[in-house]
């Protein structure tokens, strides 16, 4: 957390400076929420956030979402299943949430927790950008996120989330969740789809691909993961993060892409 | 004991015959006749009930019984096995029924029935049943009539007999048998027959008789329903029939 | 390995998934079922039966634990082949349906994870269907039985799909929008589906195209 005791208004006679001061805590302070007041409200939760807790709060959801990058910039594939237990509660979910022009973030885990806090980035990221005159890294902004849910480690949020954008360093991929992991990367899947993904994209990637194929190769992923993994399907989203921002490439049904795949030739295994 | 004698004591003689069978057999020879026929509606059957004396309450002596609503039986031979088997002919049907929540057909009981007096011609320690039984229903097949002999071996029937009098009383049936015959004709038939081999006074106390056909009944959701039933005549519907003969 | 079995018990009956309907049309009947063998979340198959011909004129689907499914499926053929050795006929739908209730209370204490769907013509060609649940519950129906995973969607969308006296093709129709309708709203249920109409001269069968996910 950020220290601000500086700030002690008791200790300021310029009110101009107070209000400002006042505003810049609002502005930059980890946003916070009632929180059970006890010693220890990570023990307090166990038994809501606990895995073999009866009355777990279960709100993670099956997903797969992939991002990678390569030569051309970053690829991020999702697919836009959301269940409820077996129930398939919608298959029209967005699963990339746009950020700002420049940064994408994927959302795996509870909904609610990846919308919320990746709204709360990308507030922060617009007062960077307009504090300093210049855009944030991808670096700092994943930095920013990581921060923010850890404060909160513990108690139960769900979030396995890809920040991915461009910045001064060139295409930035970095893998955010819960626990308050940060890792940067070239190639990522988070979901419970994730596995299948991997086993694609690892055997089809190339860093020299054009775009056209890294498109193919996103979609073909997320499609074989909604295949085998009930949690996963709907529609597969595929965006493209370039130098000058972001990009929508394709929102394809996986119906479509099952019964155009099923017609092709195979490729051959090596 | 069951260990000491725990061999057939139905075995074969040094000509191919299962003797024990053949004694079974004269055992229902003794026995009382009884009739069975066959009609387009429905089938008959009919037997003596002598009394070995007058101090026997004869109301309470039952030789023709239920295995169903639909099945009855009635047997020549020795009465305390017939008791068993009809025992055990209820018992096959109940099973049947709990599995199917129908009642078995006439087929299947007869199956039934004429496997378990098979087993006691092989069986170690039994002997055969002394009886023979007609074995009469009504199903999806309609009517229908069968024999079942102590070895196990069962025949269907249009009409037939079997006891004492059996082959004099098949002879009449061959003559008077035909196949256009109706339930009420048939009942006249098989008393008829009866009073062929009888000796002194036929009366409702003295014959039993029990038909199948179908029967409207009231079901349990009060829809009118035809249905095959088996029923006894009582005395004083056996006292209209005989008064009609005479 | 206790966890396991402790898991079978509590939802032996959502471990595999599966989803299965019967509908009953003029003169004809028809059962239909998807196709996923999975675990839990994944799925492994999609040419999975779930839908057993007991005779010309009786069938029987099966949705639960796939091990008991194909068990259950082999046990109640043996009894239908006997029944036909031993009484020279086939068995009725009606008298089926008490079988399988009798076989599934059998094993009252250590049930199979199965739902049964029965649907057949009688002797007299009469539309018969009816459910089971896995310890042998008849629930006899008019109109329309489901089982499985997508029990519930089905119940919704059938109420509202179902009509009285459907022809075999109209039937068949449906009963295949019922289905599909239903198992795209269940995770567990789907990749495929196929759909035996049961019509006096004759059994159509037919596999549907839908989305594999």
């Amino acid at each position: 957390m950020i220290n601000l005791d500086f700030l002690n208004p008791a200790e300021n006679n310029n009110v101009l400076e107070q209000e400002e001061a006042n505003e810049y805590m609002e502005n930059l302070s980890v946003p916070t929420f009632e929180i059970p007041l006890v010693h220890n409200p990570v023990e307090f939760l166990k038994h809501q956030t606990h895995a073999a807790e009866q009355c777990r709060l279960s709100i993670v959801h099956g997903t797969t979402t992939l991002a990678f990058k390569f030569k051309h910039g970053v690829i991020v594939c999702v697919d836009s299943r959301a269940t409820s237990g077996t129930y398939i509660a919608s298959q029209t979910v967005k699963k990339v949430i746009e950020i700002n022009p420049y940064l994408l973030g994927t959302m795996a885990g509870g909904a609610a927790d990846c919308s919320y806090w990746e709204r709360e980035l990308g507030r922060r990221c617009r007062l960077y950008e307009l504090r300093n005159k210049e855009r944030i890294s991808v670096a700092a902004a994943s930095k920013l996120l990581c921060n923010m849910v850890y404060a909160y480690k513990g108690m139960g949020l769900s979030m396995g989330t890809m920040v991915c954008g461009w910045d001064k360093k060139g295409p930035g991929l970095y893998y955010v969740d819960n626990d308050g992991t940060r890792l940067e990367g070239d190639l990522f899947s988070v979901g419970s789809g994730s596995t299948f993904a991997y086993g694609i994209l690892d055997s089809g990637f190339k860093y020299d691909m054009t775009p056209e194929e890294a498109y193919d190769l996103g979609r073909r992923a997320i499609y074989h993961a909604t295949f085998r993994d009930s949690a996963s399907g709907g529609i597969v989203s595929c965006y493209h993060v370039k130098q000058d921002g972001w990009t929508l490439i394709s929102r394809t049904n996986v119906k479509e892409l099952h019964y155009k795949y099923q017609d092709e030739p195979k490729a051959p295994l090596v | 004991m069951s260990d000491r004698y725990s061999f057939s004591l139905t075995t074969f003689s040094p000509s191919g015959k299962l003797v024990q069978i053949e004694y079974a057999l004269n055992a229902v020879k003794q026995g009382v006749t009884s009739i069975g026929i066959k009609a387009t509606n429905g089938v008959v059957i009919a037997t003596e009930k002598k009394s070995p004396s007058t101090l026997v309450d004869e109301t309470t002596v039952e030789k023709i019984s239920l295995i169903t609503n639909d099945i009855g039986i009635v047997y020549s031979g020795m009465g305390p096995d017939a008791r068993v088997l009809v025992g055990k002919a209820r018992k096959a049907a109940q099973k049947y029924k709990r599995i199917y929540n129908e009642n078995p057909p006439v087929n299947m009981l007869v199956k039934d029935v004429a496997l378990i007096m098979q087993e006691y011609t092989q069986s170690g320690g039994v002997r055969p049943f002394g009886v023979s039984l007609l074995i009469a229903g009504y199903d999806s097949n309609g009517p229908s009539l069968y024999q079942v002999d102590p070895s196990g071996s069962y025949w269907p029937w249009k009409a037939t007999a079997i006891g004492k009098n059996m082959i004099s009383a098949k002879t009449f049936l061959e003559k008077r048998y035909t196949e256009s015959l109706e339930l009420e004709d048939a009942v006249h038939t098989a008393i008829l027959t009866l009073k062929e081999g009888y000796e002194g006074q036929m009366t409702e106390n003295t014959v039993e008789i029990g038909i199948c056909q179908m029967e409207e009944i009231v079901d349990t959701r009060g829809n009118t329903v035809t249905v095959p039933r088996f029923n006894k005549l009582t005395p004083s519907e056996v006292k209209d029939y005989l008064a009609n003969i005479a | 390995m206790i966890t396991f079995f402790l898991v079978l018990l509590q939802s032996g009956n959502e471990y595999n998934g599966g989803a299965v309907v019967a509908m009953v049309g003029k003169d004809c009947v028809a059962i239909a079922s998807d196709k996923r063998f999975g675990l839990e979340l994944l799925t492994l198959a999609t040419d999975f039966e779930k839908i057993f011909k007991m005779n010309d004129k009786c069938y029987i689907g099966l949705a639960g634990l796939a091990t008991d499914v194909q068990t259950l499926s082999e046990e109640l053929k043996l009894k239908c082949d006997l029944y036909k050795l031993r009484e020279e006929r086939e068995i009725t739908p009606k008298k089926f349906a008490h079988l399988v209730s009798s076989t599934l209370y059998d094993h009252r204490w250590g049930p199979y994870f199965c739902e049964p769907c029965i649907a057949g013509l009688d002797e007299n060609n009469k539309p018969f269907i009816c459910s089971t649940d896995l310890i042998g519950c008849i629930n006899f129906a008019k109109d329309f039985v489901v089982c499985g995973t997508t029990a519930r969607e089905l119940y919704g969308i059938c109420e509202s799909f179902w009509e009285p006296d459907l022809g075999p093709e109209e039937l068949f129709e449906v009963i295949s929008q019922s289905l599909l309708n239903a198992f795209d709203r269940d995770s567990k249920s789907g990749w495929g589906a196929v759909v035996h109409i049961i019509t006096p001269e004759k059994i159509i069968t037919r596999h549907l195209k839908t989305r594999q996910d």
